[in-house]
């Protein structure tokens, strides 16, 4: 770069390819090779980076654009069961269905933002539990589409065809290589987006509404934009998630499963960083894996110690992190001088 | 005509359910109105009131042997008196401290409080399940409120009447309570306007936690008289707070009177529509909702509300 140089805080933000995008890849890339090795198993590789995806993409309406949605499972679920029905009615091909999903669940996302996007603090938060629960009943009682509580079953992973080759993904090995190149793709997608002229006015709204609006912009186009476009990738995690489990089933779109998304995100630092919920999702699926096999009644753990968490540390990890990097570069300068 | 007629029996049971669910919804908008907080604990607490109250009626209580078999001598009458008691102390103790806890919170985003009483009802959840397993129990009613009887040639379940009437009671009274009294006088200064209440030396620290408690204590209450209607399971309180959500959406925040009437509302469209699609029965307050939000964005009777800034 010539001339003007960013402030010091934004050149991070303003960069292609941020050192911790590409510490991330490396090390999400890297899993493969030990994840046996520490006791572990492709599969929960596999879903933390399903959940990083939709972390990342719900994060979009919490994090940087300050809409406290609660019912954000819907999203997922939607795109989970349009995958399913996709690849049973109309074609078996992996492209085809993914759009269908990501279209499906944009759509829905679209029709409840409609409703609620010139609402925001505790009345959006009720308005999305209360549409995200008329997404799950449907899911729950429409049984001749949906399989109701028994699921959506005999969802195959479909090859990855990209003309010249096509991939099977049927292992949990390939499989990891698929939702690791979703993940890459849409985490690149987002971190754009947010530090995007478009992304700035979405924090400008997180910020303080009725400011932005006093400058002009429209915030209800872009609430409305910032949940619909969540939605839509929070459907393409879930049409991911349905070739993982290879059926779908309605549980994810509970108020259960939308808060504990929410609450992945808050212990990863998601209100402070836009990484936050990537390790928020690492920290759940592990410490499920380890606290879950040590006793039954995990939860009741796990839950304790994010009712601390909310109190004592409501940044998160990634605020955690911060203060600490802050402290020790202020020891290091005080050292040096 | 007859028509009309065979319905009755399950508008007496919508009306009835709907009077619970105002119950429950009254409690939850008390937190919200004064304390701007929403208490995702809420349907917990009401879990938690319907397994005191089976305790309490059950003689499962962890007493000396021979103090409990003098317990189960005790008639079913008395014994259900003390589940009423015991129920509401029960969730509004428990409400207590979580107050405790959360008041860390205010003054920041309400997404925390929300967050932490969402951890609450997990925790919540799963302690129920470690102490009484995932089973369903049935609560033992007194001989006088159970059963069934028969009206113009219909027959009527005399519990669901039963609780009806006791939720219009309980509505009556907490009405009287917040219209009546200074106390209810302080408690709808707290929710216009809690800095001026404290400006007048008014303890605001003990009025949120007593205001907790209180509505805490309602949702434990509403956890006995619906644990006969649908059972006493772990998963209960879900059951109880979504509808809640939807009654006070739907009313308007801070309306007392539009949680009542949304609440009636409710009952009747999901009591009516039992009749002829007992599945889909539960879809049809959805479908109400966003039918009033549509044209009423407020919801029947809110007003413009402190919380939407």
């Amino acid at each position: 770069m010539t001339g003007r140089t960013a402030p010091p805080a934004d050149r991070d933000q303003a960069r292609l390819f941020p050192p911790a995008m590409l510490a991330a890849l490396v090390f999400f890339a890297s899993v493969p090779l030990w994840i046996r090795g520490v006791g572990l198993y492709e599969y929960i590789g596999v879903e933390i980076m399903i959940w990083a995806t939709y972390a990342l993409a719900y994060n979009l309406t919490l994090g940087q654009t300050g809409l406290p949605s609660f019912g954000h499972g819907a999203y997922f679920g939607v795109g989970a069961y349009a995958f399913g029905l996709a690849q049973h009615g109309i074609a078996e091909n992996l492209w085809l269905c993914l759009l269908v999903a990501v279209a499906a669940a944009a759509l829905a996302g679209a029709a409840v933002a409609a409703f609620i996007s010139h609402r925001r603090g505790i009345y959006f938060a009720f308005m999305t539990i209360a549409f995200g629960q008329v997404f799950w009943f449907v899911a729950v009682k429409w049984h001749s589409v949906t399989g109701g509580e028994d699921g959506l079953l005999k969802i195959r992973r479909l090859p990855v065809d990209l003309g010249v080759a096509a991939f099977d993904v049927s292992g949990n090995e390939a499989f990891y290589w698929l939702v690791f190149a979703a993940f890459a793709l849409v985490a690149t997608g987002l971190w754009r987006l947010v530090n995007s002229p478009f992304g700035r006015v979405l924090r400008a709204i997180k910020q303080n509404e009725a400011r932005a609006s006093f400058v002009g912009y429209d915030v209800w186009l872009y609430k409305f934009t910032a949940f619909t476009l969540s939605a839509g990738l929070s459907g393409f995690a879930g049409a991911l998630f349905a070739q993982a489990q290879q059926s779908a089933f309605p549980d994810v779109m509970s108020l259960h499963w939308s808060g504990i998304v929410v609450m992945m995100v808050l212990v990863g630092g998601g209100l402070v960083s836009f990484w936050g919920p990537v390790v928020g999702v690492a920290v759940y699926f592990v410490s499920r894996d380890v606290i879950g096999a040590a006793t039954t009644t995990w939860m009741l753990w796990f839950g304790l110690m994010f009712m601390a968490l909310v109190l004592f540390q409501p940044e998160g990890i990634a605020g955690a992190w911060r203060h600490w990097l802050a402290r020790a570069r202020a020891r290091l300068a005080a050292a040096g001088r | 005509m007859d028509l009309l007629a065979a319905l009755l029996p399950h508008l007496v049971n919508g009306v009835s359910l709907g009077l619970l669910f105002a119950l429950i919804a009254l409690g939850f908008m008390l937190i919200v109105g004064v304390m701007e907080q929403i208490n995702l604990a809420h349907g917990s607490l009401f879990a938690l009131g319907a397994y005191a109250a089976f305790v309490v009626m059950a003689g499962q209580l962890p007493l000396p042997a021979d103090l409990l078999a003098q317990w189960k001598q005790v008639p079913a009458g008395w014994r259900y008196v003390a589940a009423l008691v015991a129920a509401p102390i029960v969730a509004g103790g428990a409400g207590m401290l979580l107050e405790l806890c959360l008041r860390r919170t205010y003054g920041k985003d309400v997404l925390y409080g929300l967050l932490f009483t969402f951890g609450a009802a997990l925790v919540i959840e799963e302690l129920i399940r470690i102490l009484f397993g995932t089973r369903d129990y049935v609560l033992p009613l007194p001989r006088g409120i159970g059963g069934g009887f028969v009206f113009l040639d219909l027959i009527y379940s005399t519990y669901r009447v039963y609780a009806g009437l006791f939720a219009l009671g309980a509505i009556a009274l907490l009405w009287l309570f917040l219209e009546r009294t200074p106390y209810g006088a302080i408690i709808k200064a707290g929710a216009h306007d809690s800095e001026m209440v404290r400006a007048l030396g008014i303890n605001l620290t003990r009025l949120r936690l007593w205001v907790f408690a209180f509505g805490t204590a309602l949702a434990g209450i509403a956890g006995v008289i619906l644990a006969p209607i649908w059972g006493i399971r772990p998963h209960m309180g879900v059951d109880a707070v979504v509808p809640a959500f939807l009654v006070i959406v739907l009313g308007g925040i801070g309306s007392f009177w539009g949680a009542v009437a949304a609440g009636l509302m409710v009952g009747m469209v999901v009591g009516l529509s039992g009749a002829y699609a007992s599945e889909w029965s539960l879809l049809s307050m959805y479908l109400l909702l966003i039918a009033v939000v549509t044209f009423r964005a407020r919801g029947l009777l809110g007003k413009r509300s402190v919380l939407e800034v």
